[in-house]
């Protein structure tokens, strides 16, 4: 089996973010428009982790299950199971460079994935969600948001 | 980069090269000579040319990108003559893009950009008379299609696949050339029905000429050329990738040789299936029928099985091979204990010319299934060798095999020794720097400034299999 990357951002319990709307993650599955920033102040709340965790099999090219549902504070194990490298980006991301540059700047619950140099197969990442939302991602080699290789995790 | 779990896979099938002897237009092996029709030579389209809905690189866009970007749905991307340093996505239904010469209109990735062309998610797209080279993905990827065409395209030394079809289907392949990927040349994969004909390619100097993972229904692949790839023709069943197992590919009149090549870029499994020239590694209900086979140090045309381990989901049984892909896209997988053994079952294989495959010309083996069992059939193949011997009385086509048609042991094939040769098999050479053939001057696409756009039609021709026969050599 693979090396395990694991990247949990835990978040202090029950820390209230201010949803800077772009990084937050959507409940629609999708950034808010700018105007929404200026108009709406969101909290997120979140949570330490559970101690439960959730498998989605990575194969060539789909992540599987495509949609999953947790509660948060759950870990989720991405397993690369295939023989090609892939990525997992939020949506809002293009590539690897753009995760890294994310998350060298974001420390919201947005801010999470992991970049194809990272990931070959055998390789294994985790990450804790821990505010609710909807998490939709994809790879950036097979796919792009919601079509090709994708997935979402709706997180309550 | 590729990953190597440990597979085991063995496919082995001998292929020959073949003159395409059938009475069909289309039974014509692509040609390497300089295009009989006139070329275009200017940079933009004649007057003659359509010019509603005509979007012209670089004079009316100065990138491929922005031309597909500004596209709607039934309009023709005409590029020029150039080099394009692009790597170009296309998301919009039902266009061209054409090169205006096939030789001349050049997709450069320089080793850096990833795909050549990619399309994602659309349907009807159809990419023309062009080559794309230096990708460190993919030449030509279609993924998520319904309806794709890839029609006179070259894809040279790119980094995967040369020309990638993904769970796609409704497809068109045709009088196009890959040379120089570590994968396959030609991929059709994840799909069931597929709905797809590859004719008219060449295929070499590639990990795997032909390969085919978890794909077919409808899936044709004739007429064409395999030769001097690790290993010629290799559908190919896994769990590591959806809609298992791989079935109902049928492969009809084409030249399979010399498929032992070592110094080309391959993934592990294509070192693991070198030496054969079609080869089915775990396929079920192939039809393998007037190929011309020869020259391969291993099997002219094998069916053996795959190991896979680390699998993701239990093999489906015989009552679930009707199941189609979308509907196996939602079963929970079963994660098994231990590795799978997938074997190959139900293929025929009828007619082939075989000669000169110094393990044996016509093979079936697997690692404890008795072969009995796995109803596979051979019949009418003019061929020297076999393993197990006597391959021809012990498995006919048309009744139940029994164990006591004869010795299935004697000369039997065993595919484990093939696990140790790959350990010794010459290891992959770098993709970037592989020795090629001197790239030939290729046929362009007939009246290609000119043409209409005709987008890639979900359904595709209808192949006259019975027109087809036993392509003779080429010169």
């Amino acid at each position: 089996m693979g090396r395990m990357i694991r990247v949990s951002l835990v978040l202090l319990p029950l820390a209230m973010l201010t949803a800077c709307a772009p990084d937050a993650p959507d409940a629609a599955g999708g950034s808010k428009p700018d105007d929404a920033d200026s108009a709406i102040t969101t909290t997120i709340a979140t949570v330490p982790p559970n101690g439960e965790s959730v498998t989605v099999q990575v194969l060539d090219n789909s992540y599987r299950p495509i949609d999953i549902e947790i509660v948060a504070g759950t870990e989720v194990v991405f397993d690369n199971r295939g023989r090609n490298e892939h990525n997992i980006l939020p949506d809002s991301v293009k590539d690897d460079a753009g995760l890294a540059e994310m998350m060298a700047n974001d420390t919201s619950p947005a801010a999470w994935g992991v970049a194809s140099t990272e990931f070959a197969p055998g390789d294994v990442f985790s990450h804790v969600f821990t505010a609710p939302g909807v998490y939709p991602y994809y790879c950036s080699i097979h796919g792009v948001p919601g079509v090709g290789m994708y997935g979402i995790i709706r997180v309550s | 980069m590729k990953l190597f779990r440990t597979l085991l896979g063995v496919s082995v099938l001998s292929v020959s090269m073949i003159a395409c002897g059938s009475g069909d237009d289309s039974a014509d092996a692509p040609s390497t000579e300089a295009p009989t029709s006139e070329a275009p030579t200017s940079d933009a389209p004649t007057t003659d040319a359509p010019t509603a809905g005509v979007l012209n690189v670089p004079a009316d866009y100065a990138t491929i990108q922005e031309a597909v970007d500004a596209a709607a749905e039934g309009d023709l991307i005409l590029i020029a003559p150039g080099t394009y340093n692009e790597a170009v996505q296309v998301t919009t239904n039902n266009i061209v893009i054409r090169g205006l010469d096939r030789n001349t209109v050049i997709m450069d990735g320089n080793f850096e950009l990833d795909n050549g062309f990619r399309v994602v998610g659309a349907s009807g797209v159809a990419i023309e008379n062009m080559t794309a080279m230096n990708y460190t993905k993919n030449g030509f990827f279609w993924t998520g299609s319904t309806g794709y065409r890839g029609s006179y395209l070259t894809a040279w030394r790119n980094g995967d696949y040369g020309i990638y079809a993904f769970d796609s289907v409704g497809g068109l392949l045709e009088h196009s050339y890959a040379v120089g990927s570590p994968d396959a040349g030609f991929y059709i994969g994840q799909c069931y029905p597929c709905d797809a004909v590859i004719r008219n390619v060449i295929a070499e100097h590639n990990g795997l000429g032909y390969s085919g993972t978890n794909s077919g229904g409808n899936l044709v692949i004739v007429n064409s050329v395999f030769r001097n790839n690790r290993a010629g023709i290799v559908p190919n069943s896994g769990s590591y990738e959806l809609c298992y197992p791989q079935r109902k590919t049928t492969i009809v009149g084409n030249l399979v040789y010399s498929n032992n090549q070592p110094d080309t870029p391959a993934i592990d499994v294509a070192i693991l299936a070198m030496g054969n020239g079609i080869l089915s590694a775990g396929g079920v209900q192939n039809i393998i029928e007037r190929n011309r086979v020869w020259d391969h140090d291993k099997t002219g045309i094998g069916l053996v099985p795959f190991l896979e381990e680390d699998a993701n989901d239990a093999i489906p049984g015989k009552d679930a091979w009707g199941t189609d892909c979308a509907t196996q896209k939602q079963q929970s997988p079963v994660v098994p204990d231990g590795p799978l053994l997938w074997d190959s079952q139900d293929t025929e294989v009828r007619g082939n010319v075989l000669e000169d495959n110094r393990r044996a010309d016509i093979a079936v083996g697997s690692a404890g299934t008795n072969l009995w069992e796995l109803g596979n059939c051979f019949e009418g193949n003019t061929f020297t060798t076999s393993a197990p011997l006597e391959l021809e009385t012990l498995a006919p086509c048309g009744s139940p095999l029994s164990e006591t048609a004869g010795d299935w042991l004697a000369g039997d094939l065993n595919v484990i020794t093939w696990l140790v040769d790959a350990e010794t098999a010459p290891p992959s050479v770098d993709w970037k720097t592989s020795n090629l053939p001197e790239m030939p001057t290729l046929e362009n696409m007939p009246d290609a400034a000119t043409a209409p756009a005709v987008p890639a039609s979900a359904t595709p021709p209808t192949i006259d299999l019975a027109a087809i026969t036993v392509p003779d050599k080429m010169d």
